[in-house]
């Protein structure tokens, strides 16, 4: 291994966003080194591992969990990796390997409504971003190209190009569902970055309904798509280069990063400009631990806001039995939504919310349900026959806002490789908890025309963490209360960008990674802007 | 209307149709091209039709197919109509160079003066010029000397037209005149000697192209396609798949694209019955039709619970499937219910005795339509190793096809890099002068055998 590693750019991190702005930038001629911390992950064998998986629910089970760049498990047991500061629990789950977290998604693509970007204005709340829906458009349509995604057109955001894919068939449940809260309630496809056709030498979905944890087929877009094609693109890629220091020099420049190989030697890597997208709780902790003389607080942190405002989008649940077979199962796993309580002037009140159906086969989870109330023979049968017909379940998908007392520090805890775990402190405010009271009303009345019995609801008070992770390194236009600006440029030092659903300073409703995508897309096409070359061809 | 623009356009129309063409000779030539299936190899992915470019990799190098739009410059704009019947049926060259036989002049040479006549019309008025003009063909000597090919085809060559069995219906006669003329099926689907040449007396038993094998479509029931019904082979021309039987990947899969899925159903249930009456060519190696082979069954109790080993080689058979194929095929290779993800049992390219389709799909997968964009089964050559393809090959024949088969890591290797290397360029330049010998032994044997005939 040489201890002379240098490229143009160097990236922290190889899930969907840094491996996409590997790909633009190698495009533009630069060269790209890549650092992961984890190690490779092989399709097939996270699919022989989740087939062979005793937990089919858990959906970090398949995955291997690295010696040396632990990420946080809490099942059969807890690892204790990410450390709980309270009052509320925030169990993260996300994967430290090549591709990252979105190998185990499912593949929902959604963009903010343009209220998202400015509810301090518009209800005085939160933060304002420092762009404009207008300007983040046509990155959402580039990496929604790049993608795949296919979507209804009533979801509340804006478009000016039409989508590139058609929606996959609406499963059989979802139809049924539709036709049956309308019109009370339009049910509307999800966006997602889902096949219903061949798309950049991928295959049409076919239904195995296992998006989450694995899509065996790669018909959902995902991070080990997008780092084969930055690697295909002439992208060098350092698997188990677990980064633990970011140096710079007496003016504030970065001038390398240390990380520790599986053996825990040191390596010194160099580089013109730097991209931290180790995602939103790896990336804060790095800053943290990089601090200096110079930088007592961290890097990146003259703010101290690193690391702040985390948030995710909370959600409560009711399942009950329909009065009719649904069948949940065919077709993905979550494709039809309800989105009019997105944006509004409620907003001022209480948080905003989607409201998803779920279409996981409900087999599983009724089985284990069964046979931990102690149902067997042949009344098991029966009850499991009748569920995995009849069952079904939605979920509120809440705003969290941004607060800076809901942050990840570094714990006094240490990995194998000694290095800080992070810590988490959490809470969950009014304004959600009053969001999700309102859900509930809406709740009630979906059972009730879906002429639903044995309604049960999440526990109350009890909310779900959606693993998307926000907020901690915030982009903003003060450099006294934001880490970095809108192109995802540290205000402290002028060649470390961010890479991140964590500089998104507020959370919205939707599942974050495209927007994340797209300030990608953003950020990597403002350090290097297209080359208008008359020879390339295509989409890339 | 303006009477004096009409006619002035129609006076225009006249001296532009300089062929006199009428539509439906046109349409007629149209339809013959398309079952010659010319655009497969005369254009690249993307390209404009017929603009020619594409390199087919030959035993004895790269031929590049020629531009064959009616472009005066570029392509064959200035070709008579006997230029273009010489080309087609006696791969000889507006300026009286010989083709290779890359192109099909041997199976061309059946077609009637009627249908090139109809073909000379198509293309030279309804097909769009292409100016721009394709790399030569540089082979190796002694092939770069294109006077070489006028021996081959004393040797191979049959330039007689085809003539009807009048012992036999219209139908066989439409059918034989199809399939030995146009769409040409012996140049991929009869093996080759070592000059390249069909063996006649095997015909249609079974070729190699390329890395994949063009199988024996006689009328043999174990070995051949005795056991399809007519039904059954004109929908596998049409569509490219019958369920519990085959799926066309590869050459045949872009053959249907191109060509197959266009012409009739009557000139395909011609064709099916010329098949069907083909005389039999037996593999001894095939106890059973092949697409009658292998029983739904599964390994999962070798696999359940048990940890993958870390290296990847060391996985069985069974665990490959589970990773790789089971969540379409199904855990007990049975397909999906409704047969739309196909079933692994009861399949040709598991259950023949020769398994290059089957290492070819795994590694290449199974791409139909436009330029192999409709995705129907994702290839493995990156993500499997090639002991992985050749323990998953092996298991797949041993479990679903014939048991007798199996597949080593080298071959699936030597198949990655385009299959046996061919020594028939060095053979050549080594063995130029007993070549020549051996070329007038050949001449005086054919003499004697067409004296018999």
């Amino acid at each position: 291994m040489s201890d002379q590693l240098s490229a143009d750019i160097v990236i922290i991190g190889s899930g969907i966003c840094g491996a996409m702005a590997a790909t633009h930038l190698l495009k533009q001629g630069a060269s790209v080194l890549i650092l992961e911390a984890g190690g490779p992950i092989d399709r097939g064998r996270v699919v022989a591992a989740f087939r062979n998986s005793t937990r089919k629910s858990d959906w970090m089970s398949p995955y291997t969990c690295s010696d040396i760049a632990p990420h946080p498990i809490y099942k059969p047991t807890d690892n204790g990796y990410l450390v709980q500061g309270g009052p509320y629990p925030y169990p993260a789950e996300y994967i430290r390997g090549v591709g990252g977290t979105t190998w185990h998604w499912a593949a929902q693509a959604w963009r903010l409504v343009p209220g998202d970007m400015r509810i301090k204005t518009l209800y005085n709340l939160g933060v304002d971003w420092p762009m404009s829906y207008e300007e983040l458009d046509p990155f959402y349509q580039q990496a929604e190209e790049i993608w795949g995604v296919s979507g209804a057109e009533n979801t509340g955001s804006p478009r000016s190009q039409p989508f590139p894919m058609e929606p996959v068939t609406e499963p059989y449940a979802m139809r049924r569902i539709r036709e049956r809260l309308a019109p009370a309630f339009p049910v509307v496809g999800n966006t997602t970055a889902r096949n219903s056709r061949a798309y950049d030498g991928r295959p049409a979905c076919c239904g195995n309904n296992s998006c989450q944890p694995i899509c065996p087929i790669d018909a959902q877009y995902h991070g080990g798509i997008a780092i084969q094609t930055a690697v295909d693109a002439g992208a060098q890629l350092q698997v188990n280069a677990v980064v633990y220091r970011i140096e710079h020099d007496d003016k504030g420049h970065i001038v390398a990063v240390h990380y520790f190989d599986a053996d825990k030697q040191s390596h010194r890597v160099t580089g013109k400009t730097f991209i931290l997208a180790a995602n939103g709780i790896e990336s804060p902790k790095l800053l943290l631990m990089s601090a200096s003389d110079k930088y007592p607080n961290g890097l990146a942190n003259s703010s101290g806001m690193v690391g702040r405002n985390l948030m995710d989008h909370p959600s409560t649940s009711l399942t009950f039995d329909a009065d009719e077979e649904l069948w949940l199962g065919r077709g993905p796993q979550s494709p039809s939504s309800i989105n009019t309580m997105r944006d509004g002037e409620f907003r001022s009140e209480h948080a905003p919310y989607r409201l998803d159906f779920t279409n996981i086969s409900r087999v599983n989870s009724a089985t284990d349900a069964l046979i931990t109330a102690g149902v067997y023979g042949a009344e098991f049968e029966k009850q499991l026959r009748h569920r995995a017909a009849f069952e079904m379940s939605l979920k509120d998908v809440l705003e969290v806002l941004p607060n800076p007392e809901n942050r990840i520090s570094l714990s006094d805890q240490k990995d194998k490789l000694g290095l800080p775990k992070p810590k988490v402190n959490y809470a969950i405010d009014e304004y959600t908890r009053k969001g999700a009271a309102r859900s509930h009303k809406d709740f009630a009345r979906i059972a009730e025309m879906m002429g639903g019995t044995n309604l049960r609801y999440s526990a109350e008070g009890s909310f779900a963490n959606n693993q998307h992770i926000t907020g901690t390194m915030s982009m903003g236009i003060d450099p006294k209360t934001s880490v970095c600006d809108s192109y995802g440029r540290t205000h402290d030092h002028d060649n470390l960008f961010i890479c991140s659903t964590g500089v998104m300073p507020t959370s919205a409703t939707m599942n974050s990674t495209l927007t994340a995508a797209a300030l990608t897309l953003r950020t990597a096409q403002h350090i290097l802007p297209n080359r208008i070359i008359a020879t390339e061809q295509g989409r890339g | 209307m303006n009477w004096n623009l009409v006619s002035l356009s129609a006076l225009m129309l006249l001296a532009l149709n300089v062929n006199a063409a009428d539509d439906a000779q046109i349409k007629r030539g149209q339809y013959l091209s398309t079952a010659g299936d010319c655009v497969a190899c005369h254009s690249v992915p993307g390209g404009k039709p017929f603009a020619g470019g594409l390199a087919l990799p030959t035993p004895i190098g790269e031929i590049i197919a020629t531009n064959i739009t009616p472009s005066k410059t570029a392509g064959i704009g200035n070709y008579s109509l006997e230029q273009f019947s010489d080309a087609l049926r006696k791969g000889v060259r507006a300026d009286g160079q010989h083709l290779y036989p890359a192109m099909p002049y041997t199976a061309y040479a059946k077609v009637s003066d009627e249908d090139i006549k109809d073909m000379y019309a198509y293309f030279m008025n309804a097909v769009e010029p292409v100016d721009s003009p394709t790399k030569a063909t540089e082979l190796p000597f002694p092939f770069n000397i294109r006077l070489s090919m006028a021996a081959w085809n004393l040797l191979f060559l049959d330039n007689s037209t085809f003539v009807a069995d009048t012992g036999r219906d219209p139908e066989w006669n439409r059918g034989a005149y199809l399939v030995q003329g146009l769409t040409h099926c012996s140049t991929c689907h009869t093996p080759r000697n070592l000059l390249m040449a069909e063996v006649s007396s095997k015909e249609l038993a079974g070729g190699d192209v390329g890395t994949w094998h063009a199988p024996n479509i006689t009328s043999d029931l174990n070995s051949g396609i005795g056991g399809w019904d007519n039904a059954q082979l004109v929908a596998y021309l049409k569509t490219g798949e019958v369920r519990g039987k085959a799926q066309a990947a590869g050459p045949m899969a872009e053959a249907v694209d191109h060509s197959l899925q266009y012409m009739n159903d009557s000139d395909l249930k011609a064709i099916a019955v010329y098949l069907k009456a083909l005389p039999a060519q037996h593999n001894p190696a095939d106890s059973k039709p092949v697409y009658a082979l292998g029983q739904a069954t599964d390994e999962l109790n070798s696999i359940r619970g048990v940890e993958l080993p870390a290296d990847g080689d060391k996985m069985t058979g069974a665990q490959i499937y589970d990773a790789y194929c089971s969540s379409c095929h199904q855990a007990q290779a049975q397909g999906s219910f409704e047969g739309a993800l196909p079933s692994l049992l009861h399949n040709t390219a598991v259950g023949r005795s020769n398994p290059a389709n089957l290492v070819m799909v795994i590694l290449e997968g199974v791409k139909r339509g436009a330029d192999g964009q409709d995705i129907r089964m994702q290839g493995f050559a990156k993500t499997l190793s090639d002991q992985q393809v050749a323990t998953l090959a092996t298991w797949l024949t041993e479990h679903y096809g014939n048991p007798q088969v199996k597949v080593s890591a080298a071959q699936v290797k030597q198949t990655r890099a385009g299959g046996p290397v061919s020594h028939l360029a060095a053979l050549a330049q080594g063995a130029i002068a007993a070549g020549v010998i051996v070329l007038i032994l050949l001449l005086v044997w054919r003499a004697r055998r067409k004296r018999r005939g």
